[in-house]
């Protein structure tokens, strides 16, 4: 029988199936500082061990300081956290990243950048943005506490199968340069919507995902949960085989897996999917979101919508556009482009790997950030900072204006001291513009790392198609 | 199950305004639950009593996987949250730990229940009677996995 990829891994993982609902085997397990303590303190209340410490792996990502790690932390809060991490994984046995190992990072930029992220197996973290791992032909899930604690407790994830979801995404972009994987994914939210993909398995297919790199199908990957989606996929490939040769967790038999994965790990011709959707991405301009969340988007060379308009008649749909228009000072029909901008965060697990640093630095490169705004670039792990300060990345951006900050979620979600003022205005390449979500009172433009770039030099959205960016 | 009901008129009230991220460090759970739907609500907190439920619209608790979202309104006191649809991470974390029941609803019963009506709620009849209404709607059934994990009174109480 034809299957589709996130059948043939769902299949094969299933430890006990009772009519759909299935106790699947979960082959990696990672944890981070925020949503583990309590799930921890729920073993030990039980007696409980972690049922595979090995499989376990742990990092400290959400609330560090992104300045000196040689300081102490100043934030009581948040290094009780850090401190509660390293005492359970000591006590449990579990490998950790800590806040000064050279592998520290955001828990979706190290998992691939190791080798522990790999095709074919299934992955869960008590984190949204797990759905980045599918990237690889890894069914991964975001869970809550209660399931990292049974997932420590039993290495198993008890779920319903979940529908299938067939994204194609077809054509070639005129300037991939300009319009960039962030700028396919929030296309793709923006018409189907927050809530499009709700109870799905997205397949990311069609011949433009064969033509992207590895990161930026994780860029794609990363915001699946942002269209509702349990996790997103995209077929494993030579691209794939590739990027994962050689990482510090790559098994001793790769070459025997990759035989495998090459063989196994595709959708059979035939297979059905629940549901499909295809955009042609020959047309697609570079996104900027204007609301309150990511379907709130737009093209760059669009203006601020009218909410009755938008809305087409739904009176809910226009009260929801009126609110966050006015949450975002934005008054409808002013253009994106004079949309003037405070901040600017490069970073988050959406768009801080060295290849989103790369295409901002062609940007940056030789200029200034705007008198008036404040940029930050906060790479996605230590060993993304590393490699992009020996391509002489950090001075380019530093040269310019930005500051150049230890890896970590940072202001993606305001855990950490780096926080919008109330009313500041931020082009971000993080994934949420949630009110209140880089700051109370923040305000959030969810766009690709080149546009943050070109907003921190010129203090406003411009159409980056029109620079030099080969 | 018996509760007045607050009533946000609104879609994708997503975990951020439900907790919002600072307060992911507080592990006590009634200190967080002074901080719930603070990003949306200030004064929720004063507002909410015992046995409350909240009534919403679309794709309530999208977003993060935080479990302190479920967590900060069930030590608000809020029994249910009634909605026209959720966002999976947060439905099923809402039943995980036993922290309250996220019950889906029509559009008819969305727009029919009004902010500090009394509803009195019967799962296993799948029935929400309006006592200020004298009204009745039905709810959307439980699938069967939810419905074995609340039975059992969370996940860690059921056995497949």
């Amino acid at each position: 029988m034809s299957k589709t990829l996130f059948e043939k891994i769902w299949d094969s993982h299933i430890v006990v199936d009772e009519n759909g609902r299935s106790l699947l085997y979960v082959d990696r397990h990672l944890i981070h500082e925020v949503t583990s303590p309590q799930a921890f303190d729920g073993l030990r209340l039980n007696a409980r061990k972690v049922r595979r410490p090995d499989l376990t792996f742990a990092t400290m990502d959400h609330n560090v300081p992104t300045s000196d790690r040689s300081l102490p932390i100043l934030d009581q809060t948040s290094s009780v956290q850090i401190k509660t991490l390293e005492k359970n994984c000591k006590e449990f046995g579990i490998t950790l990243f800590d806040i000064h190992s050279p592998n520290q990072g955001i828990v979706h930029v190290i998992g691939p950048e190791l080798g522990i992220t790999l095709p074919g197996t299934t992955i869960v973290c008590g984190d949204s943005h797990t759905s980045t791992h599918g990237a690889f032909g890894s069914l991964a899930f975001g869970i809550g506490t209660s399931d990292v604690e049974h997932v420590l407790a039993t290495q198993c994830i008890m779920m319903e199968k979940p529908k299938t979801f067939e994204i194609k995404i077809q054509g070639k972009r005129k300037n991939p340069h300009a319009v960039t994987a962030k700028d396919i994914i929030l296309s793709i939210i923006r018409k189907i919507g927050t809530a499009g993909g709700t109870g799905t398995i997205i397949e990311y297919r069609g011949d433009t995902i064969s033509e992207l790199t590895m990161e930026q199908r994780m860029t794609i990957c990363n915001m699946s949960i942002e269209a509702g989606a349990r996790a997103g996929l995209i077929a494993p490939d030579e691209k794939t085989f590739q990027y994962l040769r050689g990482r510090k967790y790559t098994s001793d038999n790769y070459d025997e897996l990759v035989n495998d994965w090459r063989e196994n790990l595709k959708t059979d011709s035939g297979a059905k999917f629940d549901k499909s959707f295809t955009l042609s991405v020959e047309n697609i301009a570079p996104q900027v979101s204007w609301g309150t969340n990511p379907a709130m988007t737009s093209d760059v060379t669009e203006s601020v919508p009218f909410p009755d308009e938008y809305g087409k008649g739904n009176p809910e749909e226009v009260k929801g556009v009126t609110k966050a228009l006015q949450y975002m000072d934005l008054k409808p029909g002013t253009p994106i482009v004079d949309i003037v901008i405070d901040r600017i965060f490069i970073g988050s697990c959406t768009n801080a790997r060295l290849e989103d640093l790369m295409e901002a630095a062609k940007v940056v490169k030789g200029k200034k950030v705007s008198s008036k705004v404040r940029a930050m670039v906060v790479p996605g792990s230590q060993l993304v900072k590393k490699n992009a300060e020996e391509m002489g990345l950090d001075k380019i951006f530093k040269d310019a204006g930005f500051e150049w900050r230890e890896s970590g979620c940072s202001m993606c979600l305001g855990m950490n001291p780096d926080i919008l003022a109330a009313g500041e205005r931020c082009a971000s390449t993080s994934n949420r513009n949630f009110e209140g979500r880089q700051g109370t009172g923040g305000r959030t433009h969810l766009v690709s790392p080149v546009m943050a770039a070109a907003a921190a030099i010129n203090g406003h959205f411009v159409d980056v198609r029109e620079l030099d960016l080969k | 199950m018996k509760g007045s009901v607050i009533k946000y008129e609104r879609d994708n009230i997503d975990t951020d305004v439900i907790l919002p991220g600072p307060y992911l460090k507080i592990h006590d759970y009634a200190e967080l639950a002074k901080h719930a739907m603070e990003g949306l609500d200030k004064d929720f907190h004063k507002r909410v009593k015992p046995g409350d439920f909240i009534v919403a619209g679309k794709n309530f608790g999208c977003g993060s996987s935080r479990e302190h979202a479920p967590i900060a309104l069930s030590y608000s006191g809020v029994k249910a949250v009634l909605a026209l649809s959720f966002a999976r991470i947060f439905y099923r974390n809402a039943v995980d730990g036993a922290f309250l029941l996220p019950i889906e609803i029509d559009e008819s019963a969305y727009h029919d229940i009004s902010d500090i009506d009394s509803l009195e709620i019967d799962i296993s009849k799948n029935e929400i009677k309006n006592l200020t209404k004298n009204k009745v709607y039905k709810m959307k059934p439980f699938p069967e996995l939810i419905g074995k994990i609340i039975q059992a009174g969370g996940l860690f109480n059921y056995k497949p």
